[in-house]
């Protein structure tokens, strides 16, 4: 090694952890269906493309994104299953859970990654944190029968930097000292938060890795880099500048829902109702965060893969889908050609704010929108004891009248076809359901 | 007469100070006895404050006296039990405490043979199985033996590990390989109607 010299030399003055599971939706239809360990796995089978890969099927060349019938041809013995997404909801909330028990500070940074500030707690444990980092990741593995990858570090860009380092099954902590080791042969675009417009920038300068990056001097970075970069930069040296949010997520930049169906269809009742009911998803998960999206994008995904969208700024942020029928209408019919065949539908609920921040303006009906207001909290009161769609708009009934996916049977997850007595189609237990024969 | 009406107004100044937890002002006084004229509220007042119903701190504002106490309403015998306290409650479990234990690790599963009918466990029962946990002597155990899943007692003898049905028409097991234990039978769950 050229250059020995620490970055720092204090080893912890922050510890944070970065958890990733590894393919995590592969590994929960592992931990459920104990027959499937190692096995190359895949999920996504109701929409055609691999959604994600067990580490034995990614061995033999799948990859995410892929379509099944390429997935089959390099990996011919893969097992496609459908997306069971409610299982993932309960092994992700339960990871968190567990999570908690070693540390309040708990960011869930997505479905399966989590940010851990474990500063301070080397007293209560009598233990290095490399010890209570090596606990957390038995507890869940124990628990929950998935694996994951665990990165220590003094910042949030260096654990995420540690946990990648190694995978599946991962450990790896880097204390200040060592920064410098890992940084020099870690390519600068391999660094989050830097992309590849950024890393072609730096390479004019001769930047290549991420430790030539970190050992810039600050007049450097502060002349040709903007904030985010500033901050990367600081993160590398160890140095924290992002905090550990400690808060489950309710803060959305933009919601989105999409759905594809199967087989693809040219019905523009059809797909103007996969839409609504998109649309409806998307409402509901908007008020359950008391938010109000005052920009609608309207997709449309062709058989062919190729994408048509259209974005409409509507007159009042709002959260109400019948409010948001007319914009969606409008966008469709825009966007929708007759005679082409689809496959998927989506809208994006963008520039979302506080739904009590909302104002009314000159032109409002207010009466209207309270009427409204009322009539939605009934709705969401109903669905909570009944289920989701329980009260839905006529726009989306198509949808109910027709599977999503209609031919090969074992396109909907077990979880929804093998019901409990008690059980129904909208609501079960909240428990993952192991499926082996005893 | 006009006591009455006294009483009357003490009443309704009381109400409003028991109901909104502070004081009427003035003006507030005056809309709830009828008086038109802040005169005749502060007449009324410096009565009240004669009669301690009331009193003024530094500033004039009006603080409760007599008042202040809880009313006791002649008429109503106060009797009976109070309605139950959320402390009472506070000790209860519910089904779901009573039968998960540690949540992060539980799992359900449905029974599909009847090696454990005689545990009472029977084809479509639900069991309830937690993952991680060292499994005792004894303990209903989901295992897989070379290369079957399985639920049977745990038997422990030493090194010596067996594991026994619950139905004479099977046999114990005595693992060959490895023995891997999948979770701990910690309930079974049967639903009728």
């Amino acid at each position: 090694m050229i250059d020995v010299q620490p970055l720092t030399i204090h080893s912890w003055p922050r510890a944070i952890m970065h958890i990733d599971a590894d393919a995590f939706f592969a590994s929960c239809e592992q931990a459920i269906h104990p027959e499937l360990k190692g096995k190359p796995v895949i999920t996504g089978k109701e929409r055609g493309i691999v959604a994600a890969a067990s580490y034995e099927a990614k061995a033999k060349g799948v990859e995410r994104g892929m379509r099944l019938f390429e997935a089959k041809k390099v990996c011919p013995d893969v097992i496609m299953l459908p997306s069971d997404y409610e299982t993932y909801s309960l092994f992700s909330v339960r990871m968190f859970e567990i999570i908690k028990r070693f540390s309040p500070d708990v960011e869930e940074y997505s479905i399966d990654e989590a940010f851990v500030d474990i500063t301070g707690l080397r007293r209560i444990f009598h233990n290095s944190y490399e010890y209570i980092a090596q606990k957390l990741q038995e507890t869940v593995e124990k628990e929950l029968d998935i694996s994951v990858s665990v990165g220590v570090s003094l910042t949030k860009v260096l654990s995420k930097i540690a946990s990648k380092h190694k995978k599946p099954r991962g450990f790896t902590v880097i204390p200040g000292k060592d920064i410098h080791i890992y940084l020099s042969f870690l390519p600068t675009e391999k660094v989050w938060g830097i992309g590849p417009n950024t890393s072609a920038f730096l390479k004019k300068f001769g930047i290549n890795t991420a430790l030539e990056f970190a050992k810039k001097d600050e007049k450097f970075i502060k002349k040709y880099l903007s904030k985010p970069y500033q901050e990367i930069w600081h993160e590398l040296n160890g140095r924290n500048v992002y905090p550990v949010v400690n808060e489950s997520k309710s803060e959305y930049q933009s919601i989105s829902k999409t759905k594809t169906f199967t087989p693809p269809s040219d019905n523009e009742t059809f797909i103007f109702a996969q839409l609504s009911k998109n649309l409806e998803n998307a409402c509901i998960k908007a008020r359950r965060y008391r938010l109000a999206a005052s920009r609608l994008i309207v997709f449309l995904r062709r058989q062919d893969f190729r994408d048509i969208g259209i974005e409409i700024k509507l007159t009042r942020p709002t959260a109400y889908t019948a409010e948001l029928f007319e914009p969606l209408k409008e966008g469709f019919i825009k966007i929708y050609h007759p005679k082409t065949l689809f496959r998927s539908t989506g809208v994006v609920l963008s520039g979302l704010m506080p739904e009590k921040d909302v104002q009314y303006t000159l032109f409002d009906d207010v009466a209207r929108i309270q009427k409204m207001a009322k009539i939605y909290t009934a709705v969401d009161i109903l669905s909570e004891r009944f289920g989701k769609h329980t009260i839905h708009h006529g726009a989306s009934l198509p949808v109910k009248l027709h599977a999503q996916h209609q031919g090969e049977r074992g396109d909907i997850a077990q979880r929804k076809t093998e019901l409990f007595k008690g059980e129904n189609k909208r609501q079960r237990l909240g428990l993952p359901v192991m499926n082996m024969k005893v | 007469m006009q006591e009455d009406k006294l009483k009357h107004r003490v009443k309704v100044i009381s109400g409003f100070y028991h109901q909104k937890g502070r004081m009427p002002s003035f003006s507030e006084i005056g809309e709830l006895v009828g008086f038109k004229s802040k005169n005749a509220v502060f007449k009324l007042v410096a009565n009240l404050e004669k009669m301690d119903v009331l009193r003024r701190d530094k500033k004039g504002r009006l603080i409760p006296h007599s008042i202040g106490q809880p009313v006791k309403i002649l008429g109503i015998v106060e009797a009976g039990f109070p309605s139950p306290a959320e402390e009472d409650l506070a000790d209860t479990l519910s089904l779901d405490d009573l039968l998960i234990q540690n949540k992060e690790a539980t799992f359900l599963l449905k029974v599909s043979g009847d090696s454990m009918s005689g545990a009472g466990i029977l084809p479509g029962d639900m069991v309830i199985v937690e993952k991680g946990r060292t499994p005792k002597n004894g303990d209903i155990v989901i295992a897989e033996v070379d290369g079957e899943w399985t639920m049977k007692y745990l038997k422990k003898r030493g090194e010596s590990i067996t594991l026994i049905p619950a139905n004479p028409k099977y046999k114990p097991i005595k693992p060959k390989n490895e023995l891997k234990i999948a979770g701990v039978v910690t309930a079974v769950v049967r639903k009728y109607l």
